[in-house]
């Protein structure tokens, strides 16, 4: 058992003992270290002037480095990480070839949202040997800029002469970095400050976890951090005792098997994203409009169900692809379908001394269809309106089965079961499909908010499904990425 | 070689992209310094009772607490009337409108302590809309009208001909939250006698200068404001950028401790002040041919609680309203609405989008009515060359490049041909709809307040040859420093390195106009010339003397001597040459003056507000641009798959930097019109606070064909090196996208029905429109594929 957060930054070894192991990444940065070049705007993650890299030891005993949002991580769940800001991106003291090709397209005015996206540029580098548009704009949508209209960033990147770019494995060198993390990575942390009164413990074992959950009912979990942080930061949530899930490694695998993904409870969104892209075009799109990369690199999809939102993005497909969400407890492991996983508005059946450890997830086959819509008033980075899922077979000419869940339609994620029986049985025609709309209306309870009116919610309700028929049947449909139909069933 | 043209890098572009530019919250704490923040008005309007503060003074780290009381000078901070207050005294406007002032040791404490002050308030009945607001005859103005020939006459009936038609309609147009990412921000530092420093990010240091001399009872010169930088500012920190400098002020001066105020991103966006919301009334009239004869307009703004600079943005929108057009018969009349918001303020654009948006519906509306495309109704009215010139305010349209911008901008967005396509796909498709439109900006360059149209620049000179200037221009992004740089490098012959630009100081530069209009670097730029000039004809004497060569006819002739390339030489026999540096060493040793001060006031601007005549602008800045729309006709989800902009901005000082303002521009105006907006709780608190759920345009809205392309035009000779303002012009043409979506919709309607669509256009008012054309078609009985007109 350690008492103390090892983190380094920049290459530099740093000790965090009691009550500066709670404050978050992006403090810790700026006010303990003077590394100001990290930048807070909006600190809950969604405009990404923040972004550091992470560096952590992966299953392949490397170190790998992803871009986050500084600002909603916590230090305790960087321990044994190695973190690089953009002070420490430089090759030599010189400008790097990202840096030098912003100063040349003037990809930077203000300069607030600058060392955020030369901090996800690089991060894209540390995976691609060179940056294309459609690379770019997919993995910079977690950097907000108010200046430039995005443009010259663009090329600045595609200038950025990638080749003479230093991986951050040639800048730091890895071994030394290495040998201390791995011989901090497999001892638990436990840090109490008892002036406020605080505790946050790091198992490193599932059996660890379970036991402290059990010892502490009112403990909250902590995996990616990406909604906690938040809650945090706004002053919506201050919890005394934390139970960090960042060291638990055994967690972090995907494993696909039998048409069925098992996707360990520390697996962040962007890893399952990669793992569906071969897999499932449906649900690669909706992992890729979850949140940003900044987000998909820190966030879990364990987290993402775990936080009972009716708004979160992966749900609805969970729900009609019958995924089991396995919790494990003291006694062992079960399973529960996520149909009947949460029981109320941000209540779930885990129980006082279980955490989620797995997610199964049986993907669609040849002959099944499978479709995934998201509606937000921004394409890209932004909380759903409305989602929905629809999962069919058909069987001589008729609908077999159909499963239809919404969400963003009240205070949990609906199943449309009067609006699946209506279908089931009939062909595959407009009449019918038109005739479920009005069911589909019925069985929803959505409230107006900020992202959009109940009548805005109801209307969507049918439209989606009449989307869906459309879909299907192969008509053209709009789809914002290609701009056209698109193929997947 | 001339750098005034020149693709140079911004001059804080190293800094910026390593990390290292130093905004105002990356400077270390002085030793004993406070953070400040305030605790506001639970009530959008309230009446004050009591405050108790006593469980928050108690909490560790609490360094003081005051209240209006505790101003020493005057507590209301109105920037043109003084009807706004710093701290509330008896009757709060608007929901966290302070109230409590609060400094401490730590962020820590301040946090505790802010929640642990009670504010006892009683509710008052409060107003939001302009609609509630003309209901209860709550205005900040009295109307203004601006007008040419006989309105009345032209719309009535009898008087009409036959071919006259009438159209009539509102729009609601929605306001826009600034969203520099840079938070406002203060920190002042005391000093002796009374005096204080304050560093704070702002586009107008004098008047923060002044409101702080107010606040705090001493004369101007005992304050200093100085601003390095704004991580963004787009009109936000023009006036509101006060009230932060206030405060860290007020508790620096109380408790001679440096001072930090730092607001959150989520209270900048609640508490302080937006492009203001619109609201516009039209009546039409005009022939089957498409000429506009008459247009009578009503605009209701949104000022919010005080007036703030709602009269010069309603002033700007009135003088907007015609944007391109040449309209014989013309009557504007608008009002400022008071209502329980914070107070609206400049935001680039300052009303010209307001009005460029009214003018721009109405003729959409037209086209469709007449059955005729938008683009020739725009052609047929543009303002013309030799005649229909004349704006209803009485300036001329000199240097009109509107015709040749649509001529040039119609060909090469393919415009006919991709508006036959769209009405032919929009026939066939059940799923998907789609929009094409030009829309134009002729954006008035002056402040329409004559006495603003003035800058001083001072320029020193150090005798290695380097080069120090200051100016009143405010750096935020749009890089006015570069240009001020590469202006003077030319001047002077030398090397634009040799230059640098120093903080905006008001002990340098006084009584200086903020940096806003568009006009940082025409006035700045213009007063930093002038500077230059003074020092070459200083130094050209000096030159002339150590250049003559009298054995070989050159004789001291000031008249000959050339600056360039860092060298100094007579024209007559250039390679007799010093270096610029030699020059200035022996101008020192001979006692010449090596600094000077420059000093610009724009020629020939003038508007009388009272009678609404007058030549406001010293000459426009205009453009044009065609956007697609491609729209979900289930979600209302839409993108834009194709933008053709095409500007006149004379002739460049900087292209880089003008494109990075055009395309900066654009994309912040598609924003507006699109995916940004303001949603409160029933009782005015903004619900749409952060970047969670305020969505201005990601990466990704970015459209996918863009093609930026500007006029060539020596022809501007009233300017700076024949140069156009750039920063707030390209926003207009982002109603463009706004545009195409209209006409998307308007083809979704059957019986050519109007589209009502208010902006912005987010894809749940689209969908809202698609419903209603729907519904309106099944009700008709007609088949459920719409038809396009």
């Amino acid at each position: 058992m350690r008492d103390y957060v090892l983190i380094y930054v920049n290459g530099h070894r740093h000790e965090l003992r009691g009550a500066r192991a709670f404050q978050t990444l992006s403090n810790f940065l700026r006010y303990d270290l003077g590394l100001v070049g990290t930048k807070v705007v909006c600190a809950e993650g969604d405009c990404g002037s923040c972004a550091v890299l992470v560096g952590r030891v992966d299953d392949n005993e490397r170190l790998t480095y992803r871009a986050i949002t500084s600002c909603i991580q916590f230090v305790y769940q960087l321990d044994a990480a190695h973190v690089v800001t953009v002070e420490g991106l430089k090759h030599s003291g010189a400008l790097n070839p990202v840096q030098e090709a912003m100063v040349r397209c003037q990809g930077a005015q203000c300069g607030f949202c600058t060392p955020g996206f030369i901090v996800s540029m690089c991060g894209l580098l540390e995976e691609q040997e060179k940056l294309d548009e459609n690379t770019l704009r997919a993995g910079l949508v977690g950097n907000l800029c108010r200046c430039t209209g995005y443009e010259s960033i663009l090329k600045a990147g595609m200038e950025s002469n990638a080749s003479n770019v230093k991986r951050l494995a040639d800048l730091y060198p890895v071994q030394p970095l290495l040998a201390a993390l791995r011989e901090h990575a497999g001892t638990p942390v436990h840090v109490r400050v008892t002036e406020s009164d605080r505790e946050f413990f790091n198992p490193v074992t599932v059996a660890q976890a379970t036991e402290f959950k059990a010892s502490h009912p009112n403990c909250v979990l902590i995996a990616g951090g990406t909604d906690l942080g938040v809650q945090v930061n706004k002053g919506t949530r201050d919890p005394a005792i934390i139970l960090s899930l960042s060291g638990l490694s055994e967690l972090r695998s995907i494993t696909h098997h039998d048409d069925r993904l098992t996707i360990g409870a520390l697996a962040t969104l962007v890893d399952v994203e990669h793992h569906v892209e071969p897999l499932s075009a449906e649900l690669t799109k909706m992992f890729a409009r979850h949140g940003s990369p900044l987000i998909r690199n820190a966030g879990t999809l364990a987290g993402n169900i775990a936080n009972a939102s009716p708004i979160g993005d992966s749900m609805p497909a969970l729900f009609v692809l019958n995924a089991e969400i396995e919790l494990t407890g003291r006694a062992g492991a079960r399973r529960v379908n996520m149909n009947d996983f949460y029981t109320g508005y941000r209540k779930t059946v885990i129980a006082a001394d279980e955490l989620i450890t797995r997610v199964v997830v049986p993907l669609p086959k040849a002959g099944e269809y499978f479709r995934l819509y998201k509606v937000s008033k921004r394409h890209d980075l932004d909380i759903s309106t409305f989602t929905a899922a629809f999962w069919m077979r058909r069987e001589n000419g008729v609908i077999a089965e159909i499963r239809i869940a919404y969400g963003g339609c009240g205070p949990v994620i609906y199943r449309l079961r009067k609006t699946e029986d209506a279908l089931t049985g009939k062909p595959l025609n407009e009449s019918e499909f038109e005739a479920a709309t009005e069911i589909a209306r019925g069985e929803i309870a959505p409230i107006s908010d900020v992202r959009g009116d109940a009548d805005y919610r109801l209307q969507l309700a049918e439209n989606i499904l009449r989307k869906f028929f459309f879909d299907i049947t192969g008509v053209e449909t709009y789809d914002r990425v290609t701009g056209a139909k698109e193929v997947d069933a | 070689m001339s750098f005034v043209g020149k693709d140079i890098p911004h001059d804080s572009a190293r800094g910026h992209v390593s990390g290292e530019s130093v905004f105002l919250d990356d400077v270390p704490p002085a030793r004993n310094e406070v953070f400040v923040d305030f605790v506001g008005s639970p009530f959008a309007h309230g009446e004050l009772l009591s405050v108790d503060v006593e469980q928050a003074r108690k909490i560790p780290g609490v360094a003081a607490i005051f209240t209006h009381a505790d101003v020493p000078g005057h507590n209301d901070i109105g920037p043109v009337i003084k009807d706004e207050h710093l701290l509330v005294e008896k009757e709060a406007v608007f929901l966290g409108d302070p109230v409590v002032l609060i400094a401490a040791e730590s962020r820590d404490a301040l946090t505790r302590a802010k929640r642990a002050v009670k504010i006892n308030m009683r509710e008052l009945p409060a107003i939001f809309s302009i609609d509630e607001a003309v209901a209860h005859e709550s205005f900040l103005s009295d109307p203004r009208i601006i007008q040419r020939g006989d309105v009345e006459q032209s719309l009535v009936p009898s008087s009409r001909p036959s071919d006259l038609h009438i159209i009539e309609g509102a729009l609601d147009i929605g306001g826009q939250e600034h969203f520099y990412l840079e938070s406002q921000i203060a920190i002042a530092y005391p000093g002796e006698h009374g005096a204080i420093v304050v560093h704070s990010s702002t586009q107008h240091p004098s008047e923060v200068q002044s409101i702080v001399a107010e606040v705090l009872g001493v004369p101007f010169n005992h304050v200093t404001v100085i601003c390095k930088r704004m991580g963004g500012g787009f009109g936000g920190k023009e006036t509101q950028a006060a009230q932060p400098a206030c405060m860290a002020a007020l508790v620096a001066a109380r408790l001679k401790r440096p001072a930090r105020f730092v607001i959150s991103k989520d209270d900048d966006m609640r508490f302080t002040g937006k492009r203001h919301p619109f609201k516009a009334l039209f009546r039409l009239g005009g022939r089957d041919d498409g000429e506009i004869i008459s247009l009578d307009l009503k605009l209701f703004s949104n000022g919010g609680c005080s007036l703030d600079l709602s009269l010069a943005v309603l002033e700007r929108a009135m003088l907007h309203s015609d944007n391109a057009y040449f309209i014989p018969n013309f009557r504007v009349t608008a009002r400022i609405c008071k209502t329980n918001l914070p107070s609206n303020t400049a935001f680039r654009g300052f009303g010209g989008p307001q009005g460029v948006v009214a003018i721009e519906n109405i003729i959409e509306e037209f086209a469709r009515k007449l059955a005729l495309d938008a683009l020739d109704v725009r052609r047929r009215n543009l303002y013309g060359i030799d005649s229909r010139n004349e704006t209803p305010y009485g300036q001329i349209v000199r240097n009109n490049t509107l015709p040749k911008l649509f001529d040039v901008i119609a060909k090469t967005s393919d415009y006919p041909r991709r508006r036959r396509a769209i009405a032919d796909f929009n026939r066939t498709s059940r799923t998907q709809l789609r929009g094409l439109a030009i829309t134009a900006v002729k954006f008035g360059i002056s402040f329409t307040r004559r006495t603003l149209n003035q800058a001083n620049a001072l320029v020193n000179l150090y005798q290695d040859g380097s080069v120090i200037v200051t100016t009143g221009a405010t750096e935020m992004g749009q890089g006015v420093n570069t240009r001020i740089r590469q202006l003077v490098a030319d001047e002077l012959g030398i090397k634009y390195d040799a230059v640098i630009i120093q903080a905006t100081n008001t002990d340098k530069n006084n009584n200086t106009s903020p940096t806003a209009a568009s006009s940082g670097t025409d006035l700045n730029g213009a007063a930093a010339v002038d500077a230059c000039n003074k020092l070459r004809l200083r130094l050209r004497d000096l030159a002339a003397t150590m250049l003559a060569n009298p054995q070989n006819g050159i004789d001291s002739d000031p008249e000959h001597i050339l600056f360039r390339d860092g060298y100094v030489f007579d024209d007559r026999a250039p390679a007799n040459r010093i270096t610029f540096k030699a020059l200035i060493c022996q101008a020192y040793i001979e006692r010449v003056n090596l600094g000077a001060r420059g000093f610009y006031a724009t020629p020939g601007v003038d508007f009388n507000r009272e009678t609404g005549k007058g030549t406001p602008f010293l000459y426009y800045t205009n453009g044009v641009c065609c956007s697609e729309v491609l729209i979900d006709r289930f979600t209302g989800e839409m993108r834009v798959p194709r933008v053709d902009l095409f500007m006149d901005i004379g002739e460049s000082i900087n292209p880089g930097i003008d494109r990075g303002q055009i395309v900066g521009g654009f994309i912040q105006g598609m924003g507006w019109v699109t995916s940004e907006e303001l949603k409160y709780s029933p009782k005015g608190e903004l619900w749409s606070h952060s970047p969670t759920t305020y969505k201005i345009p990601n990466i990704t809205d970015l459209p996918e064909v863009f093609n930026v392309a500007t006029l060539p035009n020596p022809d501007n000779v009233v300017s700076l090196r024949r140069s156009k303002a750039v920063g707030e012009p390209p926003l207009l043409l982002g109603i463009s996208v706004w545009a195409a979506i209209k006409n998307a919709l308007s083809q979704a309607a059957t019986n050519g029905d109007a589209t009502a669509l208010p902006l912005p256009a987010t894809p749940e008012q689209i969908l809202k429109v698609l419903t209603q054309h729907a519904a309106r078609a099944a009700a008709a009985a007609t088949p459920p594929v719409p038809v396009a007109k």
